[in-house]
């Protein structure tokens, strides 16, 4: 006989699990539609690879995983993909999530499949991947990916493997009908995962109240070496902490995994799960889940395909909803209220508890806290509950987490038995949350300073290799005008001509830098506003929230709003001012210097223009260019003029047409876009 | 600086600002000496005469006194009046200077009578000072003496013991049984007592106040009501 | 409002926690009546109406509903473990005076029930012990020993107490307080309120409230650490300095668990959870330093008996307790809240 360790706590709560044990599992059926949610797993959530009007296959993937910590979706039943869109799912929050709706075909036809019965050929890589892509994650109830968690660090050697079939909740008899009826299929899919973890032991830990289940997993556990474990029964001993500890007497460290002391945990249904992945090559999409409660008629379980909707299922066993007031996703305990019954099954579902008002009465107001320890007595991760529950209400967060609120799990067991009737998990819950948002707040604000002081440091090296450029730009001008004339006679006329005319130019600016001025401005409107639209954008995420932040944001987006305007008003000023000067006569000194204004005014219209019409008008200057050069070139050539002119017009000509090409092209392009 | 409202500083000793349940300056005597009412009215006619005295002795010096040497002036003023007093009483009410004991010579240290001679009289003219050291010092004394009435009577069962000490023999007989076959009750005599009905009268002010305010707020909201920018902060019923 | 887990909820509720602790005491005034007469049972019932009276009215100058809060019983608990500490045919006003300090100051003026830092009965009793010694130490000669009035006599010393003209007579704690000539066997011969072990009445007093106490215990009411370690506490203090019955003796174990309020303060006063230390470890250390103190307090303080002083004492150092015992978490390593 095996030592069993204790764990601090518990409670006994009626179990009422008999209700549902009356009947063997039963087959819930195919129902019309089935709305399978992309996230019923903790993790990321999984993407979608169907489109609308696709038909889909049984066992066919219909979403992938989209990270390590995720699983892939496979579709329960043929039929064609009715929708991917955002439905109701059974979550406290009642939020839609993203879902496939499938309109099954009744034919239940199966996607060509395969398992591997040897499996011990297979090495402990391509195990875990097909069980990843099978997409078992935590039959349990919390629902974390099981590949995750058997992929353990290869330093890590773990010593004992534990399969959990405690159910310790009331009302939940889905895995021990299980173990009941397919106990044989346990121990196989036991054995598959202790071919991937190689324990030194492997247990299975199983509450005295459920003997027909240790008695068929004993006979099935028979001649191996597994070690079938019973203890008593108490909640919350199915935790897998919890659990652990019960039967290794280890405990796992505070924010650590149990493989950190060599353990690791599987549900007896995640078992099964890989047991068919692997061997029958068949993903999940189906699980057992208990129906119970005194709102259905015959309480039971139910092999149901995920997606189902619950008030299917429901139905199939005799539900009435005028006897039911609340309806809960798993157990009384630990469950929580579903927002309607017509959100869909998924994995995590080992239980829909219906119960009459008088079963599950809702609980009277609470009284004061009389600190009378019962809650502390009962919590087994020894917490003190009712100082937490003193400093949750006095909002004292940083005495909570002293306390360590972070390692509750949210059992229950406390509220339980509170005399005052206080609900303390809510009080924990709530905590829980407003500490995690306050770090994410300090995150953030830690995090805009940090982008705040790189933006400064940014923009300070902007400005200094903006100054640089100037200078470069100004000293080349001039040395170009100083080259252009000594040796004007080796360069392209045309060119030559065109430089004199910007080195002139920039020396006439070379005093006032009006260009960068108007550079400025222009980025100033443009900065102010964007500004003004993220502003924007979060004054109405603010709203939508309806959070406090509202005024502030706000008078925000009023003030960037007024900058905005004077920034414009500025450059429009600017504008006028310089264009008036444009306006005015400037007194060209040559031909060049006027085509040069000529084609900066063009820019200016230009810039107004959409960029297909740029484009269009780019490509008609170049044609007229490339024309103006061949008539020029033709001019020459009757002339007779020098060989070195020629031969320049041609390499221009020659230019302007490659010039011309690519324009067209690209406005090609532009049009197609 | 001259234009100081006798009305506010009445109102500001009597009631607002009261040295001993709003302050709560002084609480030493305060608690240690209201066993009852005569003692109480011995050590706040005590503390009236050297606020007075300070009051009208720093103000008239206040332009004097160089800042850095302002406070130590203070005290030897504040002491030499209370030893001035000490010296009085010593002489025409001996009893009462013995019952007092050692509360009389700690008037000097009484924060009241600092706090008034540094907080008003260094910053005011000899009128308002010497009227602000008199009325404060009547706020101090109404509370020691309703303090010292309330513990004299739940802890003996009678008021006005004793007063021939204050009063002169003629007032031997104006002690008041107001319970007969009354039980001592110690713990009202005892400072425990002090505390608990310093307690409750600022409980009591802080009702009054409350009351009153809440008054004022309603009779302010009513102009309002009907026009379209009333603020409506609270529940509609 | 949509109601989070958990939905189901124990059988335990702060009524009936109140009224099991109301039904324990039973045993011991049973046995108090008999050997002091029904004088106990007076202040019950009158000191139980006062306490309502009080809390109604404290319930509504604080604007909270009456009902709600009248029907967890706990003004009545307070009511009844004072009335049982207090001498039997104590006059009305005495404890009317107990009870609405109790209720009103210990209580109320704290925030009410679990937010009272000082046990509300005992804050009582001391302030009632301190304002009128002799009123409190007027304890009635046990049946045997003296006269047992009847319970109109009882009625009579409540409410007219003038008329009343009862014999006291001092406990088997004050004569061995004031001892100081007698060896504790000459004591015992020459003073016939001893009794057996340790006072005529008190004996079976005690061992009645200890029967209520194990009665809550198995009724898992409260858990044994802090009345275990009160107990060993004090038979080990008592061990230590027992001379073996000179003159100065401070009286054998025996004889300081079954007099007095011992077993009264050890299961209805040192087990009141509001005021006592939360962690099991806080409990041993809230209840062992009572014990000791009540030693000290019994044979070198000012008082005959000293339960209420050390549980006034020991409910300051609570919070202190707490902070010091903070247990170990599951997964983390021991360490205490403070360290």
């Amino acid at each position: 006989m095996r030592k069993i360790y204790g764990f601090h706590g518990g409670i006994h709560p009626p179990e009422n699990k008999h209700q549902s044990l009356r009947s063997p599992i039963a087959d819930a059926g195919i129902p019309p539609e089935l709305v399978i949610p992309l996230s019923q797993h903790i993790g990321a959530p999984s993407r979608a690879v169907v489109a609308v009007g696709d038909r889909v296959l049984k066992g066919q993937m219909i979403a992938e995983p989209s990270g390590f910590v995720s699983v892939p979706v496979h579709a329960p039943t043929s039929g064609t993909i009715a929708a991917v869109e955002d439905r109701q799912i059974a979550h406290p929050s009642g939020h839609a999530a993203p879902c496939i709706v499938i309109a099954s075909d009744g034919r239940d036809q199966w996607i060509e499949h395969g398992g591997k019965a040897d499996y011990t050929s297979l090495d402990k890589a391509e195990l875990l991947e097909r069980i990843r892509n099978a997409g078992i994650a935590g039959m349990g109830g919390a629902g974390f990916p099981a590949a995750v968690k058997l992929s353990v660090k290869p330093d890590i050697k773990i010593e004992t493997l534990i399969i959990n079939g405690t159910e310790c909740e009331p009302y939940i008899t889905a895995d021990d009908v299980l173990m009941r009826e397919r106990a044989g299929e346990i121990i196989e899919g036991t054995n598959i995962l202790r071919h991937i973890v190689q324990p030194h032991e492997t247990l299975i830990g199983i509450e005295d109240n459920k003997p027909e289940a240790l008695a068929a997993m004993r006979a099935a556990a028979e001649g191996s070496d597994i070690d079938i474990v019973e203890f008593p029964t108490k909640y919350p001993s199915g935790g897998e902490k919890q659990l652990i500890e019960i039967l290794t007497g280890k405990q796992v460290p505070s924010g650590g995994l149990p493989a950190d002391v060599g353990v690791i945990c599987q549900n007896v249904g995640s078992a099964v799960a890989i047991r068919d992945a692997v061997v029958d090559g068949r993903p999940l999409i189906s699980r057992i889940t208990t129906v119970t409660g005194e709102g259905v008629a015959q309480p039971q379980n139910f092999e149901v395909l995920l997606g189902t909707s619950m008030h299917y299922l429901l139905d199939k066993a005799g539900y009435s909803a005028e006897k039911n007031r609340r309806l809960i996703m798993g157990g009384p305990m630990m469950g929580f209220t579903v927002p309607s019954p017509d959100v869909p099954i998924v994995k995590t579902t080992n239980c829909l508890l219906a119960p009459a008002e008088s079963e599950l009465p809702t609980p009277p107001p609470a009284q004061a806290c009389i600190r009378c320890g019962m809650c502390a007595e009962a919590c087994p991760v020894t917490l003190l509950p009712q100082q937490m529950f003193w400093f949750a209400q006095g909002k004292e967060f940083e005495k909570l987490e002293l306390h360590n609120l972070f390692d509750c799990i949210e059992c229950g067991a406390c509220s339980w038995v509170c005399p005052s009737n206080i609900p303390l998990v809510q009080y924990y819950r709530a905590s829980k949350a407003e500490i995690l948002q306050l770090r994410r707040d300090t995150e953030k604000s830690e995090h805009s300073r940090i982008r705040f002081e790189a933006r400064q440091e940014r923009l300070a090296k902007e400005e200094a290799e903006k100054e640089a450029k100037r200078a470069a730009r100004k000293k080349a001008a001039e040395e170009r005008a100083q080259q252009a004339a000594t040796a004007g006679g080796d360069e392209d006329p045309i060119q030559a001509a065109i430089e004199r005319a910007k080195a002139k130019k920039a020396a006439q600016q070379a005093g006032g830098g009006e260009v960068s001025e108007l550079e400025k401005l222009e980025k100033a409107v443009a900065t102010t506003r964007k500004r003004l639209e993220t502003a924007t954008g979060k004054l109405e995420t603010a709203k939508a929230e309806g959070s406090d932040l509202v005024e502030a944001l706000q008078t925000g987006v009023d003030k960037t709003k007024a900058k905005l305007e004077a920034a414009e008003k500025a450059l429009h000023d600017y504008q006028q001012a310089n264009s008036g000067e444009q306006a005015k006569p400037a007194a060209p000194t040559d031909a060049a210097q006027a085509a040069i204004e000529k084609a900066m005014a063009a820019r200016a219209a230009d810039a107004s223009l959409s960029p297909e019409d740029k484009a269009r008008g780019q490509l008609e200057k170049l044609r007229q260019r490339l024309e103006k050069s061949r008539t020029k070139l033709a001019e020459s050539r009757e002339n007779g003029d020098e060989e070195k002119i020629i031969e320049a017009l041609e390499a221009t000509v020659e230019r302007l047409s490659q010039k011309v090409a690519e324009a067209e092209k690209q406005l090609q392009e532009t049009e197609g876009a | 600086m001259a234009d100081v409202s006798y009305r506010e500083l009445s109102f500001n000793g009597l009631w607002k600002n009261n040295p001993a349940i709003v302050q709560l300056l002084g609480l030493c005597p305060l608690l240690a000496v209201t066993g009852s009412v005569v003692n109480a009215i011995g050590l706040g006619v005590a503390t009236i005469m050297v606020l007075v005295c300070s009051n009208t002795s720093v103000s008239l010096i206040r332009n004097i006194v160089s800042d850095a040497v302002r406070l130590p002036a203070f005290v030897m003023i504040i002491a030499a009046a209370v030893t001035c007093i000490e010296l009085l009483m010593q002489a025409f009410a001996y009893e009462m200077y013995q019952i007092l004991g050692i509360f009389l010579p700690l008037i000097t240290t009484n924060c009241v009578i600092l706090g008034r001679a540094d907080g008003f009289a260094a910053k005011h003219g000899l009128g308002p000072s010497i009227y602000d050291g008199f009325i404060m010092g009547v706020g101090f004394t109404a509370i020691l003496v309703l303090l010292g009435g309330l513990r004299e009577l739940s802890g003996t069962g009678a008021l006005f013991a004793n007063m021939d000490l204050l009063f002169g023999p003629g007032a031997a007989n104006w002690e008041m049984v107001v319970i007969a076959d009354y039980q001592p009750f110690l713990l009202a005599i005892l400072p425990p007592g002090a505390f608990i009905f310093t307690g409750l009268i600022i409980a009591v002010k802080n009702l009054i106040d409350d009351r009153i305010k809440k008054r004022q707020d309603a009779l302010k909201e009513k102009p309002v009501k009907g026009s379209k920018r009333v603020r409506v902060t609270g529940t509609i019923s | 409002m949509r109601i989070t887990s958990p939905h189901a909820h124990g059988p335990m509720s702060t009524p009936r926690v109140m009224l099991n602790v109301l039904l324990a005491t039973v045993p011991g005034i049973v046995v108090m009546t008999h050997f002091f007469g029904f004088g106990t049972l007076v202040n019950i019932l009158w000191g139980g109406l006062v306490a309502v009276a009080c809390e109604a009215l404290a319930l509504k100058l604080r604007g909270r509903p009456l009902g709600f809060y009248l029907k967890d019983y706990s003004a009545l608990v307070t009511a009844t473990l004072l009335c049982i500490a207090l001498p039997p045919y104590s006059p009305w006003w005495l404890i009317a005076v107990g009870i609405a300090s109790a209720i009103l100051l210990a209580k109320h003026l704290y925030g009410g029930l679990g937010y009272n830092p000082f046990n509300p009965a005992m804050a009582g009793y001391v302030i009632l012990l301190i304002s009128f010694p002799v009123q409190m130490t007027a304890w009635a000669p046990p049946r045997g020993v003296g006269e047992l009035p009847g319970l109109l006599e009882a009625l009579q010393a409540c409410f007219t107490p003038a008329a009343f003209d009862g014999v006291t007579m001092a406990t088997p704690l004050d004569v061995m307080k004031q001892n100081n000539s007698l060896l504790v066997k000459d004591l015992w011969q020459q003073n016939p309120q001893f009794g057996r072990w340790a006072g005529v009445g008190w004996e079976w007093a005690n061992l009645a409230f200890l029967a209520g106490g194990a009665w809550l215990l198995y009724k898992r009411i409260f858990t044994w650490h802090a009345p275990v370690a009160m107990l060993a506490a004090l038979t080990l203090m008592a061990a230590l300095f027992n001379d073996g019955g000179s003159s100065a003796s401070g009286g054998s174990p025996l004889f300081h668990l079954l007099s007095g309020a011992t077993m009264f303060g050890a299961f209805f006063i040192v087990t009141d959870p509001v005021t006592s230390a939360v962690s099991v470890r806080g409990r041993l250390v809230y209840g062992a330093m009572i014990g000791a103190l009540v030693y000290i307090i019994r044979v070198r303080g000012n008082y005959p008996d000293a339960v209420a002083f050390a549980v006034l004492i020991m409910n300051f150092a609570a919070p202190f307790i707490d902070y010091y015992t903070q247990p170990r978490t599951y997964g983390h390593q021991r360490s205490g809240g403070g360290e």
